[in-house]
């Protein structure tokens, strides 16, 4: 400012600009809105199509009777239940599984071979000290192998760590028919499994575990490190800080994970049909899963896709589509919850 | 002890001619002069003997983090039922030697301490000693308030049950009430800590160390994140809980250490020139002393405001 400058560059000296007709920008801003309607879109025109055609199947009726040969009794009963069931095995199995692997992988694995090593050494000199203070027999043997354990542990976990930590991403992203051939060969030819709800409950299980224990950790990352550090300044050791302090903080977000990873499951079709879904049946399977082992295994997409393929369209037709609202409707439902869950006890720190 | 304290309010001391860059509040307790003021007897004057007793004797302690060495060769003895300031420039290393005395700094990966540290004459980092119920004995008071996100009361029960005291409302009551929070929260026990506001969600902190009685207070910059009527709050509840607890206070304003503190630490920073940077206790001495008559020509520099 104290610099002299010639009027005609001074900021006083120049007139305000006027707005320019910006072609490019324009350009770009509807190109986006273009994609946006694109998507939206397509989703919008299946939606309508599949309400035309299956609104006037869709009842009560519908829901409550079994699963027919013939188009005009047939119902959606045996596929409703197997889906829960399916469901509840796969939540009882993958939630415990995933929640304890990303609470592990984020809180426990971190641990670098020194500090691993410095671990170790004070087991070894504390082992030492109580050894000199008459530790003897068997408690001196656990001792032993407990410090031994330690210093394996230093050396090959950090490397198993890492691989099971990148793998889990892999996991996630493997196409879900290969799930599939490992349930058949894993639950049923190897553990005798039956082609049954549980065979297809615990096939699913392991397809949502690598999502679970993505979203479970990225829900407890959020939780500030300060919280965990103020518990263990009270004197509780890391489990207790974890367990007490930041589980319950991040139980939310990991509560929104699963059910975002269940209604994944939920519309899965060709993993249960390589574990061996039953294409029809009129059974309707038990709500009790821990009778899973022998009820066919029946889902909401796989009795879709039977009445799909069926060659009398104009009769299977609108049953399948009243199927698949319900399996709309489901899995609104499910986001819905995840949503509100979300924004209802999500925190700023 | 006591004469060195009534003589220090001489405000014509050049050596307590710090500019002030913010107008104090008016309190009662800080002295109307200009510059620093130090804590006068008006705190009450205590008996002399019994607070020599040596908590935590630090001895050529080393702390690295990895391979870098961030502090270097601190000696200092930290007395009993008093209030020790740890002062200095950023990167100085106060904080971590705060962290030494807890030993919080086992959490931070990479972190090794080295040299001699004993709490009450015991080695506090020997093998065997549990570094669990070490914490339980030397609590701490983080820079922000870092309450728990759950309920006022299940923040002070949660340390309570973790350490097998018993969380009744008695219990709960006497604790806020020490902290000088009772009046506030009284209604609101229930109530997420969170809904508090920073002031009191750092005296809930404070109020959840003691909960699970401490003989030592840490407290890291407990101020920092706080207005100038938190932060006159949370002197007044230090200036009480002095009578009981030992409290080590990390602080970056000066004037906060000369009126709270009745000993006061200085660290800076060292640079040998070989590209390594670490911390070092420069001087340490009563409160008083340091800010009238520092022996240490950086001491003097920083607190009359040269650097830092």
């Amino acid at each position: 400012m104290a610099t002299t400058a010639a009027p005609q560059s001074s900021a006083e000296a120049r007139p305000l600009a006027r707005k320019k007709f910006q072609p490019a920008e324009v350009a770009f801003e509807w190109a986006l809105r273009l994609s946006i309607a694109l998507a939206l879109g397509a989703l919008v025109w299946l939606f309508v199509s599949v309400l035309t055609e299956g609104a006037s199947s869709l009842s009560w009726d519908f829901l409550t009777s079994k699963a027919s040969s013939s188009a005009a009794r047939a119902g959606f009963k045996n596929a409703l239940y197997g889906s829960l069931v399916l469901m509840m095995i796969t939540v009882a199995v993958a939630v415990p599984l995933g929640f304890a692997a990303a609470t592990y992988l984020e809180k426990f694995a971190p641990m670098s071979k020194d500090e691993l090593r410095v671990i170790a050494m004070r087991r070894q000199r504390a082992l030492e000290h109580r050894r000199g203070h008459g530790l003897s027999g068997i408690r001196l043997l656990l001792a032993r192998i407990g410090v031994a354990a330690s210093r394996v542990w230093a050396t090959i976990g950090p490397p198993i760590n890492r691989i099971v930590e990148v793998n889990i991403s892999n996991l996630a992203a493997v196409p879900s028919i290969i799930y599939g051939l490992l349930g058949l060969a894993l639950f049923v030819s190897i553990m005798g499994v039956s082609k049954s709800l549980l065979a297809g409950g615990l096939t699913l299980a392991i397809l949502v575990l690598p999502i679970i224990i993505i979203a479970s950790r990225e829900a407890i990352r959020a939780v500030p490190s300060s919280i965990e550090q103020g518990a263990m300044a009270l004197g509780a050791t890391k489990w207790q800080a974890v367990r007490s302090q930041v589980l319950p903080a991040a139980l939310p977000g990991m509560l929104t994970g699963t059910i975002l990873a269940t209604s994944r499951a939920i519309g899965e079709t060709a993993p249960l049909i390589v574990v061996g879904g039953a294409a029809y049946s009129t059974k309707v399977p038990s709500l009790n899963p821990l009778q899973a082992g022998d009820q066919p295994l029946l889902a909401m997409p796989l009795q879709i896709f039977d009445w799909v393929e069926r060659p009398q369209e104009t009769l299977w037709g609108p049953l399948a589509a009243a199927g698949i609202l319900v399996l709309i409707g489901t899995l609104v439902v499910m986001n819905l919850i995840a949503i509100v869950l979300r924004n209802r006890f999500s925190r700023s720190w | 002890m006591s004469d060195e304290r009534t003589a220090v309010t001489t405000d014509e001391d050049e050596a307590l001619a710090v500019t002030d860059q913010e107008p104090r509040q008016s309190d009662p307790r800080v002295g109307d002069g200009p510059g620093i003021s130090v804590a006068g007897p008006a705190q009450g004057s205590r008996d002399g003997a019994q607070q020599e007793t040596v908590v935590f004797e630090a001895s050529g302690v080393n702390v690295h983090y990895g391979t870098n060495l961030a502090l270097k060769g601190v000696d200092i003895p930290i007395y009993r039922r008093e209030i020790t300031a740890l002062i200095g420039p950023s990167g100085c290393g106060k904080s971590t030697f705060l962290r030494c005395l807890n030993r919080t700094n086992d959490l931070i990966p990479g972190a090794a301490v080295s040299g001699d540290l004993t709490f009450h004459g015991e080695d506090m980092y020997a093998p065997d000693i549990d570094a669990v119920d070490l914490r339980r004995r030397v609590g701490m008071v983080f820079q922000k308030p870092n309450p728990f996100p759950k309920s006022i009361r299940e923040n002070l029960a949660f340390g309570m049950k973790v350490n097998g005291l018993k969380a009744n409302d008695d219990a709960i009551e006497r604790v806020l009430r020490r902290a000088a929070l009772w009046d506030e929260v009284k209604d609101k026990l229930g109530d997420d800590a969170y809904a508090l506001s920073g002031g009191q969600q750092q005296r809930l902190c404070i109020a959840r160390a003691i909960a699970v009685e401490p003989e030592v207070i840490l407290m890291d910059e407990p101020c920092s994140a706080l207005d100038p009527i938190s932060t006159l709050a949370i002197e007044d509840l230090m200036r009480e809980l002095r009578e009981q607890y030992t409290i080590v206070i990390v602080t970056h304003n000066m004037q906060q250490a000369a009126r709270v503190s009745d000993r006061t630490a200085f660290f800076t920073v060292e640079q040998p020139g070989d590209g390594s940077r670490y911390g070092i206790l420069a001087e340490h001495d009563h409160t008083e002393k340091m800010f009238r008559a520092p022996e240490d020509q950086r001491t003097q520099d920083y607190i009359t405001g040269r650097f830092g």
